[in-house]
């Protein structure tokens, strides 16, 4: 149970997203968080909605429990009425220390991830959400890494194999794991060509800057793009990170 | 802050069988907890608290009562606005130190009903309702009066005074702008208050120059209690509707984020900000007219005071401000009106229907139309002054019960009740509260006396009928 990563998985249960086909599965050795949320306007007092739809919110996220506990996984849910989903989003998975959340889309059996590598930051949670969700299983592991202009191949190779050793340490077959670098690109695109080859995308959320203010977080760009489930680890909070 | 439980079982069902909806489990700074694993977001922060406070007041203080006030008061109605200040600063006070023991949506009438028992509360909570729809119509006949300026402005002549005909219209959209589902509406409030502030700021620097002579004009000499005493008191009785806001922070409490602490300061924030504005306007405004030529010109007196001190931009300018500010708190009056409808229901003092959520916009359309449909009736009289003492009436009924609340449970100190913010100098502070709110009372017209006594009397019998057997008071 403890090296289970938590994997936040956020549906707008009264809109109508539900657990897509595969995602259980994909989640089988994982401790889920399941969110069920619902967004309601400023002039509806929240508690007015949950009056209203808690039992309805309640009957679905009841199966999508059952669903995700007969795959293997650990479950533990949320009902949450809100003005704000990302407030929602945000503070669950600080409250829940999850290690990363999932973009959902359907897939089949998943036989091989895409793992983008960006570099030293975060990549302890990085390969524990590997290792957890898709170290027992047979799944073959691709490190992807977009170079940067003045990165040196010994960089790169220390890096990757940095990443190799951490998750054979965590119990992954390292037969399975291979290294792929890319120059020369947008690591955006780079990452989105790359995933279409692959069952599901694992990668780090980066910490927001101006581009990701105006063009959006990379990661949801890449889920937005990419037609299978990502993983978006988190970074690690700040002690100090509260607003207001 | 630690999770806060708040241990109050209400029982007991009404004439439709339906008993009150379950209290929470616990409060935290970022939800409402109830069984387990159900949440309710909190997501407004001290700003949004602020601006709903603000928002709401300044729109009447600023734009409607100048005029009125210096005709009845002279330059000592800024006196008035002082006293208006003070005493909602007493009942702010308390009122935050209940709001943190209770951070729940429906303000006073959770803190009355809970502290003090169903009848009270009933009394309160459909007072509370009711005085919003008049705050509501008159704010929008304020806006009704700014947009005749604005018509008068332009020198389109109309043959019949568009007042009402405005106010109607704009309570009518607004009703419907809020059962559409506006997206953003706190974020545009945010921004209004903002705006509001920045050109009040600058206008009352100028004015306040100008009054001491600074460019070189003789500002008209004043006695200062021209009117004499009394009057004082009636028109502090009066514009104490411009003091509204703060329980409209209130009744969205269980929305603030770490209410512990942004509560209070939003509550105490604004009744201070807005003191200040009004209390500097009437200054201005008496200083630059005196209080008979400011008297004539009624509810758009700061039209003329604007033109006066910066010609026609001045006048526009604040044209544009009077409609955004009176447009802004007949706005959030509506909202909490309907969250007031909301509190009622949830504890089975109204139909559970009436806080029904529309399932095409997600918005309780029975209880904006609830709220929106009296008002109209109200702006259709057209009586500035009584809509505004009847609000008032309604409220300060509220405000001393809220005072007196805070006393009970102090005595009882029940053991759910842990308030993070406690007041200071009980029971005297909480005590001459409750006495200035219900003294305040004696100053006003005898017709708004006894359409508020009437409210209060059809409220009570209401609750005997409809929900005499809901009990909501906590333990003991």
């Amino acid at each position: 149970m403890t090296d289970r990563p938590s994997i936040l998985v956020p549906l707008r249960v009264l809109e109508g997203e539900s657990v897509p086909e595969g995602v259980p599965e994909l989640l089988a050795n994982a401790h889920v968080v399941l969110l069920g949320y619902h967004v309601i306007p400023e002039q509806t007092a929240p508690g007015q909605a949950q009056m209203q739809f808690e039992e309805r919110a309640t009957t679905r996220l009841d199966d999508y429990e059952t669903i995700f506990e007969e795959a293997g996984a650990t479950v533990e849910r949320r009902l949450v009425f809100t003005h704000d989903g990302q407030k929602t989003i945000d503070r669950t998975i600080h409250e829940h220390d999850c290690l990363a959340v999932l973009v959902p889309d359907a897939t089949g059996a998943v036989d091989d991830v895409l793992v983008a590598v960006r570099g030293t930051v975060g990549i302890d949670r990085l390969a524990r959400v590997v290792a957890g969700v898709f170290g027992a299983v047979d799944t073959s592991v691709t490190l992807y890494h977009v170079a940067e202009a003045d990165e040196t191949d010994e960089d790169i190779g220390t890096l990757l194999e940095g990443m190799v050793d951490r998750l054979g340490n965590l119990g992954v077959d390292e037969s399975r794991i291979e290294t792929r670098v890319e120059r020369d690109q947008r690591p955006l695109d780079a990452i989105v060509d790359a995933a279409e080859a692959f069952d599901a995308v694992v990668m780090g959320e980066t910490d927001p800057s101006l581009v990701t203010f105006v063009f959006g977080m990379p990661a949801d760009q890449v889920a937005d793009r990419f037609l299978g489930p990502v993983l978006v680890v988190q970074r690690e909070l700040a002690l100090n990170e509260e607003d207001e | 802050m630690a999770e806060q439980p708040v241990d109050v079982e209400p029982g007991g069902q009404n004439v439709a069988g339906e008993a009150p909806a379950a209290e929470p489990e616990a409060v935290t700074d970022d939800t409402t907890v109830h069984d387990d694993d159900v949440e309710l977001e909190r997501t407004i922060g001290l700003v949004g608290g602020l601006a709903i406070g603000i928002g709401t007041m300044i729109g009447a203080g600023i734009f409607v009562f100048p005029g009125l006030a210096a005709n009845n008061a002279g330059l000592a109605a800024t006196v008035s606005f002082a006293i208006g200040g003070l005493i909602a600063l007493l009942v702010a006070l308390p009122t935050s130190e209940l709001a943190t023991a209770m951070p729940r949506s429906g303000g006073g009438y959770y803190f009355i009903s809970r502290g003090m028992g169903t009848a009270y509360g009933a009394i309160v909570g459909l007072g509370l309702w009711l005085g919003l729809m008049f705050a509501s119509a008159f704010y929008l006949v304020g806006l009704g009066h700014y947009a005749s300026a604005v018509f008068a402005e332009l020198g389109v002549g109309l043959p019949f005074s568009p007042v009402i005909g405005i106010g109607l219209l704009f309570g009518a959209a607004l009703t419907v702008l809020s059962i559409g589902g506006t997206e953003n509406t706190a974020k545009l409030q945010n921004i209004v208050v903002g705006v509001l502030l920045v050109v009040l700021t600058a206008f009352l620097s100028y004015g306040v120059l100008d009054a001491f002579g600074v460019f070189g004009r003789t500002s008209v000499p004043e006695q200062f209690f021209s009117r004499g005493y009394f009057p004082v008191l009636t028109t502090a009785a009066l514009v104490f509707t411009s003091y509204l806001g703060f329980a409209q922070v209130a009744t969205v409490a269980g929305e603030i984020k770490r209410p512990g602490r942004n509560l209070p300061l939003a509550m105490v924030g604004s009744v201070l900000v807005v003191t200040v504005f009004y209390v500097v306007t009437i200054f201005v405004a008496t200083s630059a007219f005196g209080a008979d030529r400011l008297g004539q010109f009624g509810e758009t007196a700061m039209v003329e005071v604007a033109r006066n001190l910066l010609g026609l931009p001045g006048a526009v300018a604040i044209l544009g401000a009077g409609l955004l500010a009176t447009f802004s708190s007949a706005n959030a009056s509506i909202l909490s009106a309907s969250r007031a409808v909301y509190a009622l229901s949830r504890d089975a003092l109204l139909p559970r229907k009436a806080s029904e959520v529309n399932l095409r916009y997600g918005t309780p359309h029975v209880a904006l139309l609830a709220a929106g449909g009296p008002i109209l009736a109200l702006v259709a009289t057209g009586q500035v002054e009584l809509l505004a003492e009847v609000a008032s009436f309604l409220h300060l009924i509220m405000y001393g019960l809220m005072c007196v609340a805070l006393i009970v449970l102090r005595r009882r100190n029940p053991e759910w009740y842990s308030p993070s913010y406690r007041v200071p100098g009980y029971p005297v502070l909480p005590g001459v509260g409750a006495l200035a709110s219900f003294g305040l009372i004696a100053f006003m017209q005898p017709a708004s006396i006894g359409i508020g006594i009437v409210i209060m009397i059809v409220s009570f019998l209401w609750y005997r009928y409809y929900a005499a057997d809901v009990t909501l008071k906590g333990d003991i």
